[in-house]
């Protein structure tokens, strides 16, 4: 029950001016039961793509996606409420004008006493360390601030599963490793997309995504090994030569 | 992007009078000067009630910076209209209508200033309550409160890092230049919005209405 588990799965989408579809993701299976589980691969290969299907935000176009049980398509507000989603950019994710506003956002639905959910905020805040930025405007953060904020808003509801779409991508080296440190101590299942290399060498389990086909799937050293080499053979295709068009 | 202000301020924690007053008297209050601008026809009048207004303001304890701040936003739009009034209408009209105005935006800051969001949005909640067998969700109209809220600053900001870019690239006067970007990072930001708001479940139908 507490796994994730794609059948036979693939994502296709409409292209104007053709009759074919494209493939974003090509049919996969894969059973995700590990705590930390990275994927790594090129930009547009289908990592978001991927990462998305985990609470519903893309459905599949052929296949099931079911998380802890639940069913992405027929269940997709369970699956919401278990499967806590963390996006590239905070500032697109986070909805108020301050921290404890948008922790508080969060809470509404679950905690209908204003009292109660202030209370709850002030902890969730509290643990992650915010509790001096809770009342500054979202723009005057920093941006790992502001990443620990949307990281703590997500986690207020205490999801089953964290999913983090490249969220170090905007991150300097500092915030990176705050952001390293404090995934590392949560006890959410964890399946975080990201270029950063040092950060997919923590996970339990990485998969490589390459142009919609999930070319390797096992421990994380030998996963970062292969994208490397992918990299490295995309590059040798490269007209290094020529300057560009 | 940078930081951007909002044309009415942001709640500011205290204890005055103004912060323990409830939420209902003091949305009347705003309700009231909105009606009140179509009524007085005195430009006096006009001028006590933003006098009255401002003295709310600064009784809260927000500070004459972000009064001027809140003033200073509107103030490139009311001279805008003050001007085309006085010229059509005269000196006494154009004043009572930039007064009226004037009146409207530090009420509706009083009550951002001195209110939570989240007791705003309580508010709203409890609005809407009447009209859920006519299948509204109340949290739903709180949701679109709050985005419009954080939308309309965004949109100024978009605004602004767009017409830097534009003067950095010599385009400071072609209108396109400055209108496609900030559509098209307007129409980008309104996606992101929704994924974001769907990946956290805000804004799905309430339990009772739901099948899940």
């Amino acid at each position: 029950m507490n796994s994730i588990s794609f059948s036979r799965v693939s994502v296709r989408v409409a292209v104007d001016g053709s009759d074919t579809p494209k493939t974003l993701l090509h049919d996969f299976s894969l059973d995700l039961v590990e705590r930390r589980i990275g994927v790594i691969g090129a930009n547009g290969s289908g990592k978001s793509t991927l990462l998305r299907l985990l609470n519903g935000l893309v459905q599949p176009g052929g296949g099931t996606v079911v998380v802890h049980g639940d069913d992405t398509v027929t269940a997709v507000r369970r699956v919401r409420s278990n499967v806590g989603f963390v996006f590239t950019d905070p500032l697109s994710q986070l909805v108020m004008p301050t921290g404890r506003e948008d922790v508080e956002l969060s809470l509404r639905r679950s905690i209908k006493n204003s009292k109660e959910r202030a209370a709850r905020a002030e902890a969730v805040l509290g643990r992650f360390g915010l509790l001096d930025l809770a009342d500054q405007s979202i723009y005057e953060l920093s941006g790992g601030e502001r990443q620990l904020l949307a990281l703590a808003a997500v986690l207020a509801v205490n999801p089953k599963v964290l999913v983090l779409d490249e969220p170090s991508t905007l991150l300097d080296l500092r915030n990176r490793e705050l952001l390293r440190r404090t995934v590392a101590g949560l006890d959410q299942q964890v399946i975080m997309s990201t270029h950063d290399l040092d950060l997919a060498l923590d996970m339990d389990r990485v998969l490589v995504v390459e142009s919609g086909r999930i070319v390797f799937d096992g421990d994380a050293a030998a996963g970062v090994a292969r994208y490397r080499a992918l990299c490295a053979a995309a590059l040798d295709e490269l007209p290094m030569g020529k300057a560009p068009q | 992007m940078r930081g951007h202000g909002f044309l009415i301020a942001n709640y500011v924690p205290g204890n005055s009078l103004v912060h323990r007053t409830p939420l209902w008297p003091k949305f009347l209050v705003v309700a009231a000067c909105g009606a009140a601008s179509f009524l007085i026809v005195d430009w006096i009048i006009s001028l006590l009630v933003f006098a009255v207004m401002c003295g709310l303001f600064l009784l809260s304890g927000a500070g004459l910076r972000r009064l001027i701040r809140a003033i200073w936003l509107v103030a490139p739009i009311v001279l805008v209209i003050g001007l085309f009034q006085w010229w059509q209408l005269g000196g006494p009209t154009a004043a009572r209508i930039v007064l009226n105005v004037l009146v409207c935006v530090v009420a509706a800051s009083v009550l951002t200033a001195t209110t939570p969001v989240q007791d705003l949005l309580d508010g709203v909640v409890a609005l809407a309550k009447p009209f859920r067998p006519l299948g509204a969700d109340p949290e739903r109209f709180a949701l679109t409160i709050a985005v419009m809220l954080r939308s309309i600053p965004f949109i100024a900001g978009a605004f602004s890092d767009v017409r830097d870019s534009a003067r950095a690239r010599g385009l400071e006067r072609n209108p396109r230049a400055l209108v496609l970007p900030v559509f098209i990072t307007t129409v980008a930001y309104a996606r992101q919005t929704g994924d974001a708001l769907a990946a956290r479940g805000l804004g799905e139908p309430d339990d009772a209405a739901s099948g899940n």
